[in-house]
């Protein structure tokens, strides 16, 4: 019985650490692998694809700047990001401020209607969204993305906001109205600061969205002129062509920025999803 | 105190959103569904055809292909991809040695774009260079070797197998989830004298049970609307055989077949929410049932 039981547990603990292993060298190996082979030769990437680089040379590094905009579109994609992110926040909030605390009749329906907009597979509003920024004048152009991903992301952060925002309790605010302030004032000094884990929470998801999407950057412009990092990486098979190794040490540069992030901040933009996922 | 109703501060702070979201999702929405019933290339006036374009779909042997590896998509992504979730979450909940830099290595790969994720497997499944094949070689499994996203049975559950095998996202909420259940359940079910499995049958699982709905049919939302890998790796081929609708519907707008190009969009919101209702109704189904028997 003893034996038996501790062969279970023996087996049990293998099988535990094998999966979690497995996930490990899944998540991992592959771009520890691009990572190494960015500093190879094309001929030692062709002849032996597993070993470590005889020389750790950046010229690879030097030709992907070189060949690839890489600058221009890093600084189209922070600049997308970031004011996306700036204009779905001050809407969404302002919205979300006046839907969680003032009761006038129809709170519910508009919000409800909102939301829905969660449920809508945007992919599926290609052609509209191709004509309604073209009509606007504003095909392939940095304004295109920024009004297209701040409006897209509205029903998630309207959702994540106004649940922060209908928690603040009442007695805050009304004391507030004593002291004078304005409409402007109780948004901007007191519901807006005090719900700030929901705003940074969806700001956090609006960002990374913004950073890393991609079909609409692929319909929405067309020249360098508008081309965000993540539309540049795929003409990077065109404008390398067969010049592997500087393309993967260009689409290491890529990814730099987000892991940068993410080991800065991977305890908040964890705590910020489970917080509102759970809400939902 | 009431507060003093400012009807033009709520409208003022209000019209912003319903702007944009009149714009980009009622506008939008209306667009597909009734551009989908005309024939139209955008310059010319469009030309009523009624449900013509949708008849045209369905005996479009592509578009069929690209219906059905959408739904092998969905089906993948919410049942394995949620199986392999809750599986590490439920590990990773036992606090394990080293739990919390394993959480945060398995999410890693969601803040890394689809766009790198997919140029990263590319080189993967490279028939000369890549990692995969090379490793296979090494293991002494030259017959194992494919030109992974060049053969017309390799190339799909490639592109789906790598999705499938990131968990990070749905992982994270489901160990949060696994994590608030109170301590004392399984304490109990320990003095009961009931395993480790046992436990987690017993307990984690119909305790999860609305995040793990929750999380199915977001996954199979997912799968219904899914584009970027798929585009950038194989471009629906070879021979169609990795097809999608959304593939399908960008192809038909750069040819400004705008009327067949909305009746596919229509057709993916509407089989979207036909898949969400389906999958809600079956577990919401099975809860009231499971319900009845305690």
């Amino acid at each position: 019985m003893g034996t038996r039981k501790s062969t279970a547990a023996i087996i049990a603990k293998t099988a535990k650490w094998a999966v979690l292993l497995f996930f490990l060298i899944f998540t991992f190996l592959p771009l520890l692998w691009l990572f190494i082979t960015s500093f190879k030769t094309n001929y030692e990437l062709l002849t032996a694809p597993l070993s470590l680089p005889a020389k750790w040379q950046i010229q690879n590094y030097i030709n992907a700047f070189q060949l690839s905009d890489l600058h221009l579109l890093f600084v189209h994609s922070v600049l997308v990001s970031a004011l996306s992110t700036a204009l779905n926040i001050l809407v969404a909030s302002m919205a979300a401020y006046v839907l969680s605390r003032y009761h006038f009749g129809f709170n519910n329906v508009i919000l409800s209607i909102l939301l829905a907009g969660i449920l809508i597979p945007i992919i599926a509003l290609m052609v509209p969204y191709f004509k309604l920024i073209s009509r606007s004048g504003l095909y392939d152009s940095l304004l295109a993305l920024i009004l297209t991903y701040a409006a897209i992301n509205i029903p998630i952060s309207v959702f994540l906001v106004h649940g922060f925002m209908s928690a603040i309790p009442k007695e805050l605010e009304e004391a507030a109205v004593i002291d004078g302030c304005s409409f402007l004032q109780r948004y901007s000094r007191i519901i807006f600061p005090l719900s700030k884990l929901g705003v940074v929470t969806a700001g956090t998801f609006v960002f990374l969205y913004s950073w890393n999407e991609f079909i609409y950057a692929l319909l929405l412009t067309s020249s360098v002129r508008a081309r965000t990092l993540q539309l540049g990486i795929r003409f990077f098979k065109s404008q390398f062509v067969s010049d592997y190794t500087s393309m993967y040490a260009a689409l290491v540069i890529t990814i730099i920025p987000s892991i940068v992030v993410y080991v800065l901040l991977h305890e908040k933009i964890i705590q910020g999803l489970t917080s509102g996922a759970l809400k939902g | 105190m009431k507060l003093h109703k400012n009807w033009r501060g709520i409208l003022l702070f209000l019209l912003p959103v319903l702007i944009l979201y009149c714009a980009f999702f009622v506008y939008p929405l209306g667009f597909v569904f009734s551009v989908s019933l005309t024939e139209w290339n955008g310059v010319t006036a469009p030309e009523f055809r009624g449900v013509r374009n949708f008849v045209d779909l369905a005996g479009n042997e592509t578009f069929r292909l690209a219906v059905r590896n959408n739904f092998i998509w969905a089906l993948s992504l919410g049942f394995l991809q949620i199986a392999l979730a809750a599986l590490v979450a439920m590990i990773l909940a036992r606090r394990p040695r080293g739990w919390r830099l394993l959480r945060t290595i398995y999410f890693l790969p969601n803040v890394i774009s689809q766009v790198a994720i997919a140029m990263l497997w590319l080189a993967i499944f490279n028939a000369e260079h890549g990692i995969l094949n090379q490793l296979l070689i090494g293991l002494g499994l030259e017959n194992w070797t494919h030109n992974w996203l060049g053969e017309i049975e390799t190339a799909l559950p490639a592109i789906i197998g790598q999705q499938v095998l990131y968990i990070g996202y749905f992982m994270i909420i489901l160990l949060a989830g696994t994590m608030s259940i109170p301590e004392s359940f399984y304490e109990a079910a320990e003095i009961d004298g009931a395993g480790i499995l046992q436990q987690e049958i017993h307990i984690t699982l119909p305790m999860l049970r609305g995040i793990l709905i929750t999380s199915m049919t977001l996954a199979m939302a997912y799968g219904m609307r899914h584009f970027e890998a798929t585009f950038l790796m194989t471009g629906g081929g070879p021979a169609n055989s990795t097809q999608v609708m959304g593939l399908m519907l960008y192809k038909m707008t750069g040819y400004l077949d705008y009327g067949h190009a909305n009746a596919v969009g229509a057709t993916l919101i509407l089989l979207g929410g036909v898949v969400i209702a389906t999958i809600r109704w079956l577990l919401s189904r099975g809860e009231a049932a499971s319900e009845a028997m305690q």
